[in-house]
């Protein structure tokens, strides 16, 4: 039978239910714009009747289930992959836009020196006796050597600065796998002991969204509510508890530049990397480097050796003002591998630009300049690529932009469905704070009932007590 | 869909960060008027800027190459003018000394005007521009016609480019003009002048008759060669013109490439600009709506 104690307990423990809806209401509206948080929503129940008043049960109010998440597990398995792609996409695109060395109207750039270079050519073929003419020509060749230099640096600086920060990513990924890791083994101690550890829960969302925008690592559930994490290729990043450690070692096979390597999570290695390339940020640094970068250093490098290589044969053709044979008027690697950063105008002819060869035999005066019109004519033939130097720069040029072009156009793509998703998850696990300050009012407006609850019972018991 | 607090100020971070991206983008087009600066902007664009660049630069040079060679064409037109009055002169002196009705001493002071008209031929087939010798072919860097009229340059026609991958003949062969080399029937106009004034100062009346056609030869060689020099110079011209219509439509296609449409430009930076704002004013707009403003 009910009797008005039980009344009183039952609304003390429907006060604290209520207290826990507004203490959740609170926490949510304190964490509204907390990065990885998901809204917390505490569940009341009625309390099952435990006697009867004649035919009728009669509840025992309310008491609060447990505190869940709002979470949209279809949204939450989509977003790694989109998140990875935005930032693999993204770093390519920034990385490629960063390099203005091939800007087709770059001052003292190839194509402004390449020009020029003809150029003083063409003007020297009016009077090749004339030193100060010929002073030009060495300056010209000079200046389109150092741009070639210029050039190869600038696409090297970019190489190498994506290798600083692809180890400095590496950092980040390590730090962040280790976190899930960690942070697997304390939830799991959490569950054990019976509790919910949403906050827990949320951190690691953090940091598994992290690693995919870092590696395009896709996280699965490995059981026990355990997280783990799987590269490309389904290497485990994140094993439950133990995670791998990634680092970098020069590649002798790229130019020094950097290769990973990873420690695997069951301790083994360190290994170099042989599995399929890495999504995300990481990937897309490597992506940059390897790529476009690497095919804009190789083309120029072609370039420099191919157009340097024609000059030469025609210069060594001619017969430099003193009668003797051209020399060579550009010095070269013997193969193209680094061709751009190599190439010099010939220290002899630069000393005595009476070396330059602008006859086509002997001469016995100063005016001819049949070797110049050849040495002119380079400009118009196709070099060992199959082009006219000015056409191979011209491909170099838009073949460079095609790629950076590419990758802004995928940036935006991929960040756009990185973006609907975002929001997507936002709207299932965000929190409105309309929302719960009705949320509050609510649990407030019925706190408020339940204490007139405890007003009433006193105001009976009193009545009762007072019965004489 | 259920609207929430960080959703609402991630997506107004995203659109008026957009908004004012675009808004740049746009303002710098109308600002610096380049549409293409890297070629990620427009890889077509940006490889056609590459040759048309290096087109203009050759076609401006090829320019000046031919203002050059005409310049140096010109003067040995005049030269060769010059020669061809002085060969005229020899010619009516040779004319009217030849008849016998002239004195021993009137011959010998044609002689001597004879000799003078040599060495003044010898002196413009000398013509030096730029400190070059034009007569000489090659040879421009010592005089190409002795005091005796030998010649001593070499028999190459200087070429320029007057045209990308075009050579065009630049100079007059000295030896062509007035020692008749390489000329069916050519005369060495030295030998016949030397003969003519040998002739007079002899008083040989039949030399001196003797020379006329060889004048008269002399005078069709520096005809052709002055027909020559007029058809270099032709080419010349046609040559600057052609290349200054080559090198408009170069520039124009190099505009097209590069430069922005300032009247596009400049609408899309109004439109960019009016996107900015709407996505401020809604971004204020749904900031400012809260149930906290209304429960008391």
């Amino acid at each position: 039978m009910a009797d008005l104690f039980a009344l009183l307990v039952q609304s003390g423990n429907s006060l604290a239910a209520h207290t826990a809806v507004v203490t959740a209401a609170g926490n949510n509206i304190a964490n509204a714009n907390t990065p990885g948080y998901s809204r917390q929503i505490p569940t009341l129940v009625a309390n099952p009747a435990t006697e009867a008043l004649g035919l009728a049960a009669v509840g025992t109010g309310v008491s609060l289930q447990g505190i869940t998440q709002a979470r949209d597990q279809f949204v939450e398995r989509q977003l790694p992959n989109a998140l990875g792609a935005q930032a693999f996409s993204q770093s390519q695109s920034d990385a490629l836009a960063a390099l203005h060395a091939l800007d087709p109207d770059l001052q003292g750039g190839l194509t402004s020196t390449l020009g020029a270079f003809y150029s003083a050519l063409q003007t020297w073929s009016q009077n090749p006796g004339d030193s100060a003419l010929r002073q030009g020509v060495v300056g010209s060749a000079q200046a389109l050597a150092t741009s070639f230099q210029q050039t190869s640096s600038a696409v090297e600086s970019a190489r190498t600065g994506l290798d600083a920060a692809i180890a400095g990513k590496l950092n980040e990924v390590n730090i962040a796998a280790q976190k899930v890791a960690d942070l697997n083994g304390q939830i799991l101690i959490a569950r054990t002991a019976g509790g919910q550890p949403n906050d827990l829960i949320d951190a690691r969302q953090i940091a598994v969204d992290e690693l995919a925008t870092l590696t395009g690592g896709i996280p699965y559930d490995s059981g026990q509510g355990n997280v783990s994490i799987a590269l490309p290729g389904g290497t485990a990043l994140v094993s439950d508890t133990r995670a791998a450690v990634l680092s970098v070692a020069a590649d002798a096979t790229n130019d020094g530049h950097s290769k990973l390597r990873i420690t695997r999570a069951d301790g083994s290695g360190p290994v170099d990397w042989t599995g399929p390339p890495f999504g995300g940020t990481v990937g897309g640094l490597m992506g940059a480097r390897d790529g476009a970068l690497k095919t804009a250093s190789s083309s120029v490098d072609q370039l420099a050796f191919d157009l340097g290589t024609a000059i030469n044969t025609v210069h060594q053709a001619g017969f430099a003002m003193d009668g003797s044979p051209g020399l060579a008027l550009f010095s070269l690697p013997v193969t193209s591998t680094g061709a751009a950063s190599q190439i010099a105008v010939n220290a002899t002819v630069a000393a005595n630009p009476r070396l330059l060869a602008a006859a086509t035999t002997v001469p016995a005066g100063s005016g001819d300049n049949r070797n110049v019109l050849a040495l002119i004519a380079t400009q118009r033939q196709a070099l060992a690529s199959g082009a006219d130097p000015v056409a191979t720069l011209q491909s170099i040029t838009t073949t460079f932009g095609s790629s950076t072009a590419q990758a802004k156009a995928l940036a935006e793509h991929d960040g756009a469905i990185a973006n609907h998703l975002t929001t997507l998850r936002d709207a299932a696990s965000g929190v409105s704070i309309d929302e719960e300050m009705i949320n509050l009012t609510k649990a407030q407006r019925a706190y408020q009932a339940v204490s007139k609850v405890i007003e009433v019972s006193n105001s009976l018991l009193e009545t009762l007590m007072n019965m004489r | 869909m259920r609207v929430t607090n960080r959703m609402m100020f991630e997506v107004a971070q995203r659109q008026t960060a957009a908004a004012r991206d675009r808004s740049i983008d746009a303002q710098n087009q109308v600002a610096t008027g380049v549409r293409v600066a890297h070629p990620g902007d427009d890889p077509t664009a940006a490889g056609v800027m590459v040759t048309q660049n290096v087109a203009i630069q050759r076609l401006d040079t090829i320019d000046k190459s031919i203002a050059q060679a005409s310049s140096e064409v010109q003067v040995a037109d005049g030269a060769l003018q010059g020669v061809s009055t002085l060969i005229a002169r020899a010619q009516q002196l040779a004319v009217q000394l030849g008849s016998d009705n002239y004195s021993a001493a009137e011959r010998a002071s044609g002689a001597q005007e004879i000799a003078d008209i040599s060495a003044q031929i010898g002196r413009l087939m000398n013509t030096q521009v730029a400190g070059r010798y034009i007569f000489g072919g090659n040879v421009d860097n010592t005089p190409p016609f002795d005091a005796t009229g030998n010649y001593l340059g070499d028999t190459v026609v200087r070429q320029v480019e007057i045209a990308p991958g075009l050579l065009g003949n630049a100079s007059v062969r000295g030896d062509q003009a007035v020692k008749g080399v390489g000329v069916t029937g050519g005369v060495d106009v030295f030998a016949v002048l030397s003969s003519l004034s040998t002739g007079l100062a002899a008083n040989d009346g039949a030399t001196v008759r003797a020379s006329i056609d060889g004048l008269n030869q002399g005078t069709n060689q520096i005809s052709a060669a002055l027909t020559n020099a007029g058809t270099m110079l032709s080419a010349f011209e046609n040559a600057q013109q052609i290349g200054s219509v080559a090198k408009e439509a170069a520039q124009k296609s190099l505009s097209n490439a590069s430069e922005a449409d300032i009247f596009e430009a400049t609408s899309n930076l109004v439109q960019a600009q009016q996107s900015l704002e709407s996505a401020l004013a809604v971004t204020a707009k749904t900031f400012g709506l809260s149930l906290l403003d209304y429960l008391k």
